[in-house]
């Protein structure tokens, strides 16, 4: 009560001295009100973090396409293009992510790793494929039924380590994982044996075609399809769940702290269970949708790790479900706009995957990405103290970033041509990486950051027209003569900075 | 009479058959058991044998050396492992998120090289393999000398660093440091020793041992690297790691284990006379896992380190 009274006071002394301040006091105090309605600081370190991860991500991977010898900046032009163009693409890919997706997130928030929705989504869509083309049912009726019955048997295949693990202490994280492979095989063994398509020049492992009744009709587009309804409305109710339930509410203290739910009188494992069976049973769904939507049978193989993108999707979505959504939206698009980089700027479709897995190692630790925020605000709040100094210590860094990506790059193109004289620039573009590295870590300013590497490619020119024979010499000297004059400018500045405190001296 | 003398000659080949898919299951399960017994958790063995499978092809194309292409293996696992062992020691970051990121950036990262090096999508070009060491006097022997006539060196490797780890381990200081890091790292720290740096050191040989699993799988065992060529192989050291109760014996028992099942699978899709068990082989395939999860729902005891998974915090001295 006390705080709030404190509170209206301050505010009204804000309100005077908005009268007697200029437009500027108001505006800001205007902002002040705005933030103090949003959530707390800390609500918006998750969305920081993921963020940062994808945008160090990406960074890494252009210095190794770089590295490859690829036209980046193509490629990532296609990439985003691709991704604007075709918002059905995206959709259709993010369908049965958001679903894995939001199965790891749910077992996270009990505390639990689910490391297998790839097992539990391909047995929920082998049973939605069997069901959709063995019994006939009415519309609407048939891939409800089929939805659900993938719902059950996806939930079985969690409920079975949510049960070791609660009531014989089994690690969920290497039951799940060997039940998915236990999954996989069997799927794959029904696939190719007992329920294989028959017919004269049938030898595909897959089953028959399901029925017409049975398949999800088109959302919008080619290609996206009401699977992603489903997605949405599993979305929302995992949220309802977790927010506005008692079980929810139960599986987030578990989540929390064991003890402390068993002793507010939570039964720790029945939740355990409960809550991998839910996470099992929404992986399956995410097979059954794909099948009825996209694939309309099952085909030895089809998943190609949509499971382990469950993992990468509700990391980065940090296990909330409209971050999950959010986050299986930007690999969709990551995805749809990389089949076109690979079309058209001919940039492996791989890059994908790899960009994924950085995504995942950086979001692990949030303490990288942390470290790298606090850096830059203390590299603003420098440039802001110190003008005259940081402002040529960031020439400095641009001119060794460039050095970095045109060493690597360098050195790529010559690899295949003359090995040894690729590491000329390849030490040269590792010495520009350590400057830029000083400048940005330590904020390290002096002359040696850019004479350093110039006198570097000098050395590498010299190197490259004595052993190599002129290959990258004019480039080099370029760089060479940039450096000189970076130093030359820098040394200028300081002099012209120090003179005047001599003077006054 | 003629039976038994194709019973001999199958025994012998199953026997041959099982080392050579035990080496890299035993190899990435002692790695596995470096890192695990240091206190941090390595579920991307996986990906560090597929990007050690991957440098060994890619080192021997190079060079024309395939030894040259082992070292290559060993150290781009460690290199791969370098990179977990930042994000969860020094960082303290969440190390199942790490390993599954570490998998699927192998996964990636070798398709992607694949492309680059070799231009193509899926298998890589035939490179020299190491030559398999070759016994003249015992391949008259019948069971011995199919098993041990011609085997690849990298397999009496395998053997000499299941002694050296059990060695490593239990007889040195360094060994009982690597104990204590995964059972109590705040004694360890107590007593004056760096845990971090030997969780970093448990983490990185797991990475060097599982690079040269991979290594053996690429160069020794075939002589060209595939896409995603491990096929679930880290999983199954990961399991017999842990039905191995993460000791280098029982690494070295379950991974001849699961490699024999593997051997056996090996032996059904070729030799005509097991031809009616083709169908089940993806049940025989599943064993591995299925006995893990019996195992660990406690037909058979395993005790997992105690401080595993929990990044240790120093805590603030007064």
């Amino acid at each position: 009560m006390s705080s709030e009274n404190v509170e209206d006071a301050s505010s009204d002394e804000d309100g005077q001295q908005e009268k007697e301040t200029g437009t500027f006091e108001r505006l800001r105090a205007v902002f002040e009100r705005v933030r103090r309605r949003l959530p707390d600081r800390q609500y918006w370190k998750p969305l920081f973090w993921s963020l940062g991860s994808i945008i160090l991500a990406l960074l890494v991977s252009a210095l190794m396409l770089t590295i490859m010898g690829y036209n980046i900046i193509a490629g990532f032009e296609h990439l985003i293009r691709g991704a604007l163009d075709q918002p059905d693409r995206i959709i259709q890919y993010a369908t049965p992510l958001v679903l894995t997706g939001l199965s790891v997130a749910l077992a996270f928030r009990c505390g639990l790793f689910n490391i297998g929705p790839e097992g539990q989504l391909l047995i929920g869509s082998m049973a939605a494929a069997l069901l959709g083309y063995m019994i006939s049912l009415p519309f609407l009726i048939h891939p409800l039924t089929c939805l659900l019955v993938a719902a059950l048997v996806g939930g079985l295949w969690g409920f079975i380590p949510g049960l070791l693990r609660a009531y014989r202490g089994a690690h969920e994280v290497v039951t799940t994982m060997m039940l998915s492979y236990v999954a996989i095989l069997f799927t794959q063994y029904l696939a190719s044996g007992p329920f294989k398509e028959q017919g004269p020049y049938q030898w595909i492992s897959q089953t028959t075609r399901i029925l017409d009744t049975a398949e999800l009709g088109k959302l919008f587009g080619p290609y996206a399809h009401w699977g992603f309804g489903v997605a949405i409305v599993c979305v929302v109710g995992v949220d309802f769940l977790l927010k506005r339930t008692v079980l929810g509410y139960e599986m987030k203290a578990v989540g929390l702290n064991e003890e402390a739910a068993e002793y507010a009188g939570i039964n720790p494992k029945w939740n355990m269970a409960l809550a991998l069976g839910i996470s099992g049973a929404l992986a399956g769904i995410g097979g059954a949708g794909e099948i009825l939507g996209t694939h309309r049978r099952f085909l030895d193989g089809w998943s190609g790790g949509l499971g382990w993108d469950g993992i990468t999707v509700a990391v980065l979505g940090n296990n909330s479900p409209w971050g999950v959504l959010g986050a299986a939206i930007f690999f969709g698009a990551l995805r749809a706009g990389g089949n076109r980089m690979h079309q058209i700027a001919h940039v492996p479709i791989e890059i994908v995957g790899l960009i994924q897995g950085l995504v995942v190692v950086f979001v692990a630790a949030p303490r990288i990405i942390d470290w790298m925020g606090r850096q830059s605000v203390e590299s603003i709040g420098w440039i802001r103290k110190d003008t005259k100094k940081a402002i040529p210590g960031l020439v400095v860094l641009g001119y060794n970033l460039f050095g970095l990506f045109l060493g690597l790059g360098l050195a790529a193109s010559l690899i295949p041509v003359n090995p040894v004289n690729a590491a000329f620039p390849a030490l040269v573009g590792i010495f520009s990486g350590q400057a830029a590295y000083r400048t940005l870590a330590r904020q390290e300013t002096n002359i040696g950051l850019s004479l350093v590497p110039a006198t570097a490619w000098f050395g590498a020119a010299a190197l490259d027209a004595w052993f190599g024979g002129w290959v990258f010499f004019n480039t080099a000297l370029i760089m060479v003569i940039v450096g000189s004059i970076t130093a030359v400018i820098y040394w200028m500045m300081q002099a012209l900075t120090e003179q005047p405190q001599g003077g006054a001296e | 009479m003629q039976e038994a003398e194709l019973i001999i000659a199958l025994a012998g080949w199953l026997l041959k058959a099982t080392f050579m898919m035990s080496t890299p299951l035993i190899l990435a399960a002692l790695g596995g058991m470096f890192s695990e017994r240091t206190g941090i958790v390595n579920i991307g063995l996986e990906g560090m044998m597929l990007i050690g499978a991957f440098s060994a092809v890619a080192a021997t194309y190079f060079t024309n050396n395939p030894w040259l292409g082992v070292v290559a293996g060993v150290v781009s696992g460690a290199l791969l492992a370098g990179a977990h062992a930042i994000v969860c020691v020094k960082y303290k970051g969440n190390q199942i998120v790490s390993g599954a990121g570490v998998i699927l950036f192998a996964g990636g990262f070798t398709t992607l090289m694949l492309e680059v090096v070799w231009g193509v999508k899926g298998v890589s070009d035939s490179v020299r393999k190491i030559p398999n060491v070759i016994i003249e006097p015992i391949r008259e022997i019948p069971i011995l000398g199919v098993a041990f006539g011609s085997l690849s060196p990298l397999v009496y490797i395998m053997f000499i660093l299941v002694i050296l780890s059990w060695y490593v381990l239990y007889k040195t200081p360094f060994g009982l440091r690597v104990q204590a890091s995964g059972e109590d790292p705040a004694a360890l720290d107590a007593a004056g020793v760096n845990v971090e740096r030997i969780r970093a050191i448990g983490v990185l040989l797991s990475g060097a041992f599982s690079g040269l699993a991979g290594a053996y799988l690429s160069i020794a065992f075939a002589s060209e690297f595939g896409k995603l060529m491990t096929v679930g192989r880290g999983f199954i050291a990961l399991a017999a790691l842990i039905f191995g109760n993460w000791t280098p014996v029982g690494c070295f028992l379950a991974g001849t284990f699961f490699g024999f099942l593997d051997g056996l699978q090996f032996a059904i899709t070729i030799q005509p006379e097991f031809g009616f068990l083709l169908e089940y082989v993806n049940f025989i395939k599943m064993l591995p896992y299925v006995l893990v999860i019996v195992a660990l729902a406690g037909i058979r005891r395993s005790v997992p380190p105690k401080a595993i998974g929990s990044p240790y915090e120093k805590e603030a001295r007064a």
